[in-house]
């Protein structure tokens, strides 16, 4: 069988169409390499060599060497903006991953398939609004006398009832971490219920046959042969909360009071923007750009020494 | 016995953050619905009557968005999956010099944050003076389409069987009536899933249009982030007009999720090959 396979694909790449292949190709790619040529590589090479510039937008940039990274460091508000983004990667990453893990994990326990689904579907139907959107409602909830107060104060909790939640400085920045509560994200959850369903099935008889608790069973067979997909969404949390904007800038744009709630890309997008301080704003970009990346190696070689253990498919 | 009370027990946990999920979908449609006064004094409340006038002046706010953003995604999408799965064809089927290296650089693309390029891209649009213009979001997004979907694609278009392409060159078919007869046709559940995941994208994308666009010409999230009543509106019911703007804008979407949910659910999982 695999021998005329072999023999003809031979022939075939001898004749002449064969030469003809490889022009063709080019102009098949040619298409996407000058949209990206154009409008990624550039913009990305621009945003790394204009990082060490001085330039207001508009007249000629001229080069500063490290000034830009060193006037970074020596900036308070840039350093604020480090350390809030910090705290928020602290609280905001278990709140990304744990309560979609448990999520997943009672719908793939459920014995009828037609629930799964159901469930499945419900939990991603808020995929529909559009982000801005899931922001603004909670501009509502968190106003002065709207639904986050009018809970608390059913509580008991009258004390806090009274918080202007984004307009207080200490408050502000707890308030967007929190946003979004229960904090179930579709693509997590998906991401952990198909990697449940990839576990093959004999692996729970067994663990059924020795008795283990849900708990245990949780905890020895379910969390260590997740590792890939926690992996995965780690590397995707801090990546996605490195780069936090729209909800600061939306709701807060880096206030109350002086830098509360900026975040390292509000800052970025500030210079630039607000101040024109575009060769400083690429600066801040650049550092941002090298150390996600720096993390994002890390992790990945951090756990693939870790997940040697069990893995699945 | 205890078989049953733990499906209860699961069944419980998982209504109550079902309901707490979609809670904000629901007080965003609930009181679109309501007058500004019914919100004000019960927030958590039903509508007792329906104030269907939110709505008419909801739509008069954002009708030309809808407009700009549909032509906007319309023309993104088809350019960006046309020459996308051009390029997927002959990463996976042709032998041509440079093609590991040109792979790698197309693939480079995805670890480059949006934010990097962000302020850049912003410029240049501006120095072709394309601000103001639906095309000074169109080329980026159609650029800003391809490494994604030429990966997931490419790897697509390599399980289609050798034989099929094999039985094609024996009939004298060359590369390009190869990729129109049946590589394209087939990919096409590959290329919805791919379409759809832009078209989600795209409608979503905040930062980058509130720079590129100015206030007369808006796109729907634009529009809603941005949202001022229509004057004749009455000013007590603004933030239900405001809410009726948000559902408004929700069904485009929502259209698109119950039509097409299994590419959804595919496209989500997909999703994961980006990293």
């Amino acid at each position: 069988m695999a021998q005329p396979r072999a023999s003809r694909r031979q022939i075939a790449l001898k004749t002449p169409s064969a030469q003809k292949t490889e022009r063709s190709a080019y102009l098949f790619i040619l298409p996407a390499f000058a949209f990206v040529g154009a409008l990624s590589y550039y913009p990305a090479i621009r945003a790394l060599v204009g990082a060490f510039t001085s330039w207001n937008g508009v007249s000629a940039a001229h080069w500063v060497g490290l000034a830009n990274f060193v006037a970074a460091f020596h900036s308070g508000e840039f350093g604020a903006s480090v350390v809030h983004i910090l705290i928020w990667a602290a609280i905001g990453i278990p709140l990304g991953l744990v309560p979609s893990f448990l999520v997943a994990e009672a719908i793939f326990r459920l014995p009828s398939r037609r629930a799964q689904y159901w469930y499945r579907t419900f939990f991603i139907l808020p995929v529909v609004l559009p982000g801005v959107v899931g922001i603004l409602i909670w501009y509502f909830f968190y106003e002065p006398g709207g639904i986050v107060d009018t809970l608390l104060s059913a509580l008991g909790f009258t004390k806090f009832a009274e918080l202007p939640w984004l307009g207080d400085a200490h408050t502000a920045l707890g308030s967007l971490i929190f946003m979004g509560f229960p904090w179930i994200g579709a693509f997590n959850l998906l991401i952990y219920y198909a990697g449940l369903q990839g576990i093959a099935s004999e692996i729970f008889d067994a663990a059924a046959v020795d008795g283990c608790t849900w708990f245990q069973r949780i905890m020895r067979v379910d969390i260590p042969l997740l590792m890939a997909q926690t992996k995965l969404l780690l590397v995707l949390s801090v990546i996605g909360i490195g780069q936090i904007l729209v909800q600061p800038l939306l709701m807060t744009n880096g206030g109350p009071g002086i830098d509360t709630t900026m975040t390292p890309v509000l800052f970025m997008y500030q210079q630039a923007i607000d101040y024109d301080q575009y060769g400083y704003s690429m600066g801040v970009a650049f550092i941002l750009f090298f150390a996600l990346m720096i993390l994002t190696i890390i992790n990945m070689k951090y756990f693939r020494t870790n997940a040697n253990t069990p893995s699945n498919p | 016995m205890t078989q049953r009370r733990n499906a209860a027990t699961t069944h419980v946990f998982l209504v109550t953050l079902g309901a707490l999920t979609v809670y904000p979908m629901f007080f965003m449609v609930v009181n679109a619905m309501r007058s500004g006064l019914a919100t004000a004094t019960a927030p958590f409340g039903l509508p007792n009557h329906f104030d269907w006038m939110n709505f008419v002046y909801a739509w008069d706010g954002i009708a030309s968005a809808f407009a700009l953003t549909g032509w906007i995604e319309v023309v993104s999408v088809f350019v960006s999956l046309a020459i996308a799965v051009l390029a997927a064809y002959a990463f996976a089927r042709m032998h041509f010099r440079g093609k590991t290296v040109l792979f790698t650089a197309m693939f480079a693309l995805l670890v480059i944050p949006g934010f990097l390029t962000l302020i850049p891209l912003f410029l240049e649009i501006r120095d072709f003076n394309l601000l103001n213009t639906a095309w000074g979001l169109i080329f980026p997004y159609i650029a800003g389409g391809q490494a994604f979907a030429i990966f997931v694609l490419r790897s697509f278009i390599e399980t289609i069987p050798e034989e099929m392409f094999e039985a094609a060159r024996i009939d004298g078919a060359n590369h390009w009536r190869m990729f129109l007869n049946f590589v394209v046709p087939l990919s096409v559940p590959m290329l919805i899933t791919v379409g759809l995941l832009q078209v989600v994208g795209i409608y979503g994308d905040y930062v980058f249009p509130s720079l590129v666009l100015n206030s007369t010409q808006r796109t729907v999230s634009l529009a809603i982030a941005n949202f001022t009543p229509p004057a004749l509106a009455p000013n007590i019911n603004a933030v239900n007009i405001q809410l009726a703007a948000f559902t408004l804008s929700a069904i485009p979407i929502a259209i698109l999720f119950f039509a097409l949910m299994k590419y959804f659910v595919n496209g989500m999982s997909s999703g994961a090959l980006k990293m």
